[in-house]
């Protein structure tokens, strides 16, 4: 799914004590050199270029690296922080600062009104809505004469006083890159940073651990503006002058390559990238004698890094190192999973009234009713094309209903989006495991503990210590930190269990937990289900397996032809004739 | 109303052109997902083949522009080889990014074997146009009407008709079912590809004797096209033509009574406004991803 | 796939590392270095080679008639990719080599604007094609104009459509980039003075594909003259032919692109009968003449101003460093502006304390693809 997808094999995320410092180190060494360091003009202006691209560059980190939406559009936002420096300081007199967060504002405005309109769509749309905005900006740029100055640019844009030289000036921006980039590499392992990566790994796994999607795509979008903006907002005080074609369409095209070049999944892949394409068509210059000669390289240079390196060069470097580290020891929690259930309201989890979904003529869910009671395992089951995921889908929000209320926990949640009702207290796992491949199992599972209204709360060792309870829980806290594309089924359903523990659901929704698994596994979830069902957890559970559903529900509920035909306590169901007909008029192999 | 009716004649020309483009951007989109970006670098290839061979080396019209195809049809299959085909399990993403590299190597290895001189290119005709009441019509625009017209009708029949027409669409709507029924997979999208190829080059050829031919002349149409082709909706040829045809109307008219200046502009505000309210375009299926 | 990971990662490493090290055994000569900017990709890689073409005829010629205070002259080339990015890259670059004592910068203005400041700071001077009235206003005393500036051509169209043609309603046709804005401003300005009036003024954006909103709103205006500042070639052919197709006949003066080489091979007869202000006019003057044919011998086709100003800056600084007797910046641009009276191929020099050169342009005319040689108009220049 991801354009990370071979760093899978990248088992454990380097945890480095010396790390920081090392950075810190790293970061002070390069602004005294920048400082010392004699320079002409050339290796100044290809310095100052570098330094804020690469800002601008880190945007794309965010945008693309974390969150998999893509932006051709960066050099608008560019454009806009460096205008707004050019414009206000030239024009209206406004101190430096002050227009840099103007321009920065500017930027984080536009991309969020561009991204709220359009990041519904994905995909290429995305891709054609950021080049139709990169456009206009430029059109405005270059047509707007008394703001813009046209395509004349503003000249003589001036520094603040303790800047104005170069060689500080170039430090500062080292600083600000430095700081920036520590930020983003920060992100990844925020609350915000692992909503960004699961939804770029699995939208709709994303909302159903009560994610808001939508809101997730437009602060990546706008974040990856606001560092367009910073950049930009740099780079006209350090080249003094802009004009509009500086941040035209094929400017914010070499943003991008900058970003895939270097390695999308990381700030040190952005400031390679950036450097490696400043540079490049610097040396390629001899040549020059050719025209065109060396961008035919650079175009076929792009070719050859999407083919062989697709994770750029900062991640083919990371492949290689990563191949001879080991998962670090770490202590382990044990289990001490608690699971409220729900609290202790009405008697009844969730009411289902005349629930219909129909697609077109076919009556797929047809005013079925469900009354779920707090505690203990219900299950939903019927023969194939019964309708059992379809309803499972409009109680989870993936389908919305065609009539009928559903109300959970005491809340009418009939017309709340996916994430919603997550936050109302839902949560589920899929028939076809839908985790996030390129993360950790623990990241999974946090995201899972992150659930809006997860009791727990905010605190973030109180999450990372339930996140760690919860694998414990399902038997695997030991391999917490490897990434679980790695993992065999059974466990990849186990880690799905359990990020949907960890948000301490009300109710959890259980398709076909038991569909792949073979008969030892089976054992283990059974073990699993009854677990959770002691520690006062109330399951709704899907499955063909009438031997495990006899094991583990007290109560039962019946479908056929997208009506209920059966409700009640699961030796009463069983023996029901109207089951016995429906199962023996289908297929006799029920244990599927 | 004579100036309506001009401006009327030349927004569908152009916007004839948009639609020839855009037409090879469906084909491909059909056949994989894929939006190519180097759609109007096709175009400006076959310009200058056609300059070489016709002007440089004198061969007549015709033959000229059957090597031209020829040399399209090639230069098609190499860049499916080469840019799409080892890309065909990745997402969209890599694959956006390979064609936006092909677009600047095609460009630039254009410019470096040509250099970068404008070319004229005449067409087939001897005199540029006739008045037709009060409307100046140029023949050119009126051939490369009749011709979108002709290739859409033939791409009709082709798809609906014909027994490799309808593997191809098999192979768009589910490559996995299609190789289950023994379609073979990557040759449709080779020829999806050495087609595309040829239709933009076809429209290349056309619009040279207008626009010109020169390193520039392809990107600023495919551009536009592209945004016919969401206006019009992905999936269907009709939709894009259609698209096509109101970019052209609407950008000439908003040139004429609006602003000279921002033209460019008019395609993308529309184009934006569509997305946000009907993203599905004209006549196309649904945007939303399948759950 | 031929081409392994491992294979195209060694082989990157390898194209990295290559050029420092070709760079690096070219020897230093003795020679007198200009350090030229110019457009070698993009859109405007084709007037860069002419401009090339040009500055190498008057470096042959300098070299000849004994170079530079006795050492060959040398031209070092750096391309500004015609982006302003580029430019100033380029002559950055440029300004790093200390052995380079004067340079040649851009004929697009807006990239002047974006260099001046990088030229200010390394004090060398500059001599430049940008027509942009302000560049040599800016308090910058490195800036050497080797073209009229556009307060003149649109004082040149503005009294030849005026006085000679006897026109007086004026449609003014321009690009909306920085060039085409000033000069339509320049022409506008300079009407009242020879009783014209502004019967039209219409801007476009560059590389447009069709013109027909434009040609149809001159037609409507009722104007009986058409003043143009084009940028490209392409897009002055595409409305060169809407515009006689859809019957607009009216006289037309334009700005130097509607005598550039390849306008006449893209528009063809819709540009015969045309007027054109042009700072090169072959038959203007003798040394015009003289550097029309030296240009053919080179490239087999007629010369124009892209080639013609480049010819006489590197001929102008070369002639001012040797009348310094020195290559010191200060000196050298002392010499400049004390030239008087030097006939180059775009005019007779006259550098007045701006740094402009050239006080006037020529007036040509399209006979049927031939660039006819009409009228030389020239302002006083104030010299103070």
């Amino acid at each position: 799914m991801s354009m990370t997808a071979t760093t899978e094999g990248a088992a454990v995320r380097p945890r480095l004590r010396w790390g920081l410092p090392a950075y810190v180190v790293l970061v002070l060494v390069a602004m005294t050199l920048a400082l010392v360091v004699p320079k002409t003009g050339y290796v100044l202006n290809i310095s100052l270029q570098a330094t804020t691209y690469a800002i601008a560059v880190l945007g794309l980190t965010i945008v693309l690296g974390l969150c998999g939406q893509i932006n051709l559009a960066q050099a608008a936002f560019f454009g806009l922080g460096a205008y707004a420096v050019g414009i206000g300081q030239t024009e209206y007199g406004v101190n430096f600062w002050v227009c840099l967060l103007l321009g920065t504002c500017m930027a984080a405005g536009f991309g969020a009104l561009l991204g709220a309109s359009t990041l519904r769509l994905g995909g290429h749309y995305l891709a054609m809505v950021t080049i139709s905005f990169q456009q206009i900006v430029t059109l405005v740029l270059i047509n707007w004469i008394p703001v813009t100055k046209g395509p004349d640019g503003v000249r003589a844009i001036p520094r603040p006083g303790f800047l104005a030289d170069g060689s500080t000036y170039l430090a500062f921006c080292i600083f600000m890159l430095a700081l920036l980039g520590f930020l983003v590499w920060k992100l990844r392992d925020t609350r915000l940073g692992r909503a960004m990566r699961a939804v770029r790994d699995n939208e709709l796994a994303a909302g159903v651990a009560g994610i808001d999607v939508y809101r997730t795509k437009v602060t990546a979008f706008a974040l990856s503006a606001v560092l367009g903006g910073i950049g930009g907002a740099l780079f006209a005080g350090g080249f003094s002058y802009v004009s509009p074609d500086q941040f035209s369409f094929a400017e914010s095209v070499v943003f991008l390559t900058m970003v895939l070049l270097g390695g999308v999944a990381s700030p040190i892949g952005a400031a390679i990238g950036t450097g490696l394409l400043i540079l490049i068509p610097e040396w390629l210059r001899f040549l020059k004698s050719i025209p065109g000669l060396y961008l035919a390289i650079y175009g076929a240079a792009v070719i050859l890094i999407v083919l062989f390196m697709p994770d750029g060069i900062w991640g083919f470097v990371r492949n290689q190192f990563d191949r001879f580290k080991r998962a670090a020891g770490s202590v382990l929690g044990g289990d001490t999973l608690q699971l409220s259930g729900g609290g202790t309201g009405s008697d009844m989890v969730m009411e289902v009234r005349g629930l219909s979904k129909h697609f077109g003529g076919l009556k797929a869910v047809d005013e079925v009713d469900l009354t779920i009671r707090r505690g203990g395992v219900h299950a939903l089951i019927g023969p194939n094309g019964s309708g059992k995921t379809t309803t499972l889908n409009v109680l989870s929000g993936l389908y919305r209903a065609t009539s009928g209320t559903i109300m959970l926990n005491g809340r009418d949640v009939t017309n709340l989006p996916p994430h919603a009702r997550t936050a109302a207290g839902l949560g589920r796992t899929f028939q076809n495991i839908r985790l996030w491949r390129s993360m950790t199992a623990l990241e999974n599972v946090m995201v899972g503990a992150e659930r809006p209204g997860n009791p727990v709360g905010g605190d973030s060792a109180a999450l990372l210590a339930r996140s760690r309870a919860a694998l414990a829980f399902v038997g695997l806290e030991d391999r917490a930190d490897e990434v679980v594309a790695n993992f065999s089924y059974g466990h990849q359903r186990a880690v799905e269990i359990a990020r949907a523990l960890a948000g301490d659901p009300a109710l959890l929704l259980l398709d076909e937990p038991g569909a792949g698994l073979n008969s030892s596994e089976k054992v283990e979830l059974r073990d699993l289900l009854k677990r959770i069902s002691a520690r006062g957890l109330t399951i709704l559970i899907i499955d063909h397996d009438m031997t495990l559903v006899s094991e583990v529900a007290q109560h039962i509920t019946v479908l056929n032809f997208g009506r209920r035909i059966a409700d009640g306590y699961s030796a009463d169901v069983l023996k029901h004739p109207d089951v016995i007909a429906a199962y023996l008029g289908t297929a006799p192999d029920v244990a599927a | 109303m004579d100036l309506v009716l001009q401006l009327l004649f030349t927004g569908i020309g152009i916007g004839s052109v948009y639609a020839l483009v855009a037409l090879g951007f469906v084909l491909i989109f059909r056949a994989t997902n894929v939006v190519n970006f180097a759609q109007g670098e096709f175009s400006m290839v076959a310009a200058f083949l056609m300059v070489v061979f016709s002007v440089k080396m004198g061969l007549p019209y015709w033959v000229a522009f059957i090597f031209a195809l020829l040399g399209m049809a090639c230069l098609g299959a190499v860049f499916n080889l080469a840019v799409y085909y080892p890309l065909r399990h990745r997402t969209y993403l890599p694959v956006i990014i390979s064609t936006i590299g092909a677009s600047i190597f095609m460009a630039n290895t254009t410019l470096a074997v040509h250099g970068p001189e404008p070319e004229v290119l005449s067409g087939w005709f001897d005199t540029p146009g006739f008045m037709l009441g009060p409307v100046y019509l140029d023949n050119q625009y009126v051939l490369i009407i009749v011709v979108t017209a002709l290739l859409v009708a033939l791409q009709y029949w082709f798809f609906e008709h014909t027994l490799l027409g309808k593997k191809l669409q098999a192979t768009s709507q589910d490559k996995e079912m299609a190789s289950l029924l023994g379609i073979p997979v990557a040759v449709m999208i080779m020829i999806t590809f050495i087609y595309s190829a040829v239709i933009g080059g076809i429209a290349g050829i056309l619009v040279a004797p207008v626009l010109f031919v020169s390193i520039g002349m392809g990107a600023t149409i495919a551009l536009k096209a592209f945004a016919a082709t969401i206006i019009g909706g992905f999936g269907d040829v009709t939709g894009a033509i259609i698209g096509g045809l109101a970019l052209g109307v609407i950008e000439t008219f908003g040139a004429a009574y609006v602003s000279v200046p921002y033209k460019d502009g008019f395609a993308f505000l529309v184009l934006i406004a569509f997305l946000i309210f009907r993203p599905q375009g004209i006549f196309g299926e649904r945007v939303a991803e399948k759950a | 796939m031929l081409l392994t990971r491992r294979g195209f990662t060694t082989a990157l490493t390898g194209a990295v590392a290559a050029p420092a090290l070709i760079r690096s055994s070219f020897a230093q000569g003795a020679t007198v270095k200009i350090g030229m900017v110019v457009p070698m990709t993009g859109a405007a890689a084709e007037s860069g080679s002419f401009a090339q073409t040009g500055a190498k005829i008057a470096l042959e010629q300098v070299n000849k008639a004994g170079g530079v205070l006795g050492k060959p002259l040398e031209l070092v080339f750096e391309d500004d990719q015609t982006t302003n990015p580029g430019a100033v890259l380029a002559f950055s670059k440029l300004a790093s080599q200390p052995e380079i004592v004067a340079f040649l910068g851009s004929i697009r203005s807006t990239q002047m604007h974006a260099m001046a400041p990088d030229m200010l700071k390394i004090g060398k001077p500059v001599g430049f094609g940008g027509t942009d009235p302000n560049l040599t206003k800016l308090g910058n005393p490195w800036l050497f104009r080797f073209r009229p500036n556009d307060s003149y051509s649109g004082k040149v169209i503005a009294q030849y459509g005026g006085k000679e043609l006897g026109k007086k309603k004026w449609a003014i046709v321009h690009s909306t980039d920085a060039f085409g804005t000033a000069g339509a401003k320049a022409l506008e300005d300079s009407l009242g003075d020879n009783g014209g009036t502004l019967a039209l003024k219409q801007g476009y954006a560059n590389q447009s594909q069709d013109f027909t909103p434009v040609v149809l709103a001159v037609r409507q205006s009722g104007a009986d003259v058409l003043g143009t500042y084009f940028t490209f070639e392409t897009d002055l052919g595409i409305f060169a032919r809407q515009l006689r197709q859809l019957g607009v006949n009216i006289p037309w003066v334009g700005s130097p692109s509607i005598v550039n080489v390849s306008a006449l091979k893209l528009a063809g007869p819709a540009l015969y009968n045309t007027y054109g202000v042009a700072d090169y006019a072959e038959d203007s003057s003798e040394a015009s003449k003289a550097f029309g044919k030296a240009y053919r011998e080179v490239r087999k086709v007629a010369p124009d101003n892209q080639s013609s100003w480049t010819f006489d800056a590197v001929t102008c600084l070369a002639l001012a460093m040797n009348k310094a007797g020195s290559t010191e910046p200060e000196k050298v641009r002392q010499a400049m502006l004390a030239i008087r009276g030097h006939k180059g191929a775009e005019g007779e020099y006259n550098f007045d304390k701006n740094g402009d050169g050239l006080h006037g342009y020529n007036i040509v005319k399209n006979d049927k693809g031939e660039i006819k040689f009409d009228k030389r108009i020239d302002f006083t220049p104030n010299l103070g």
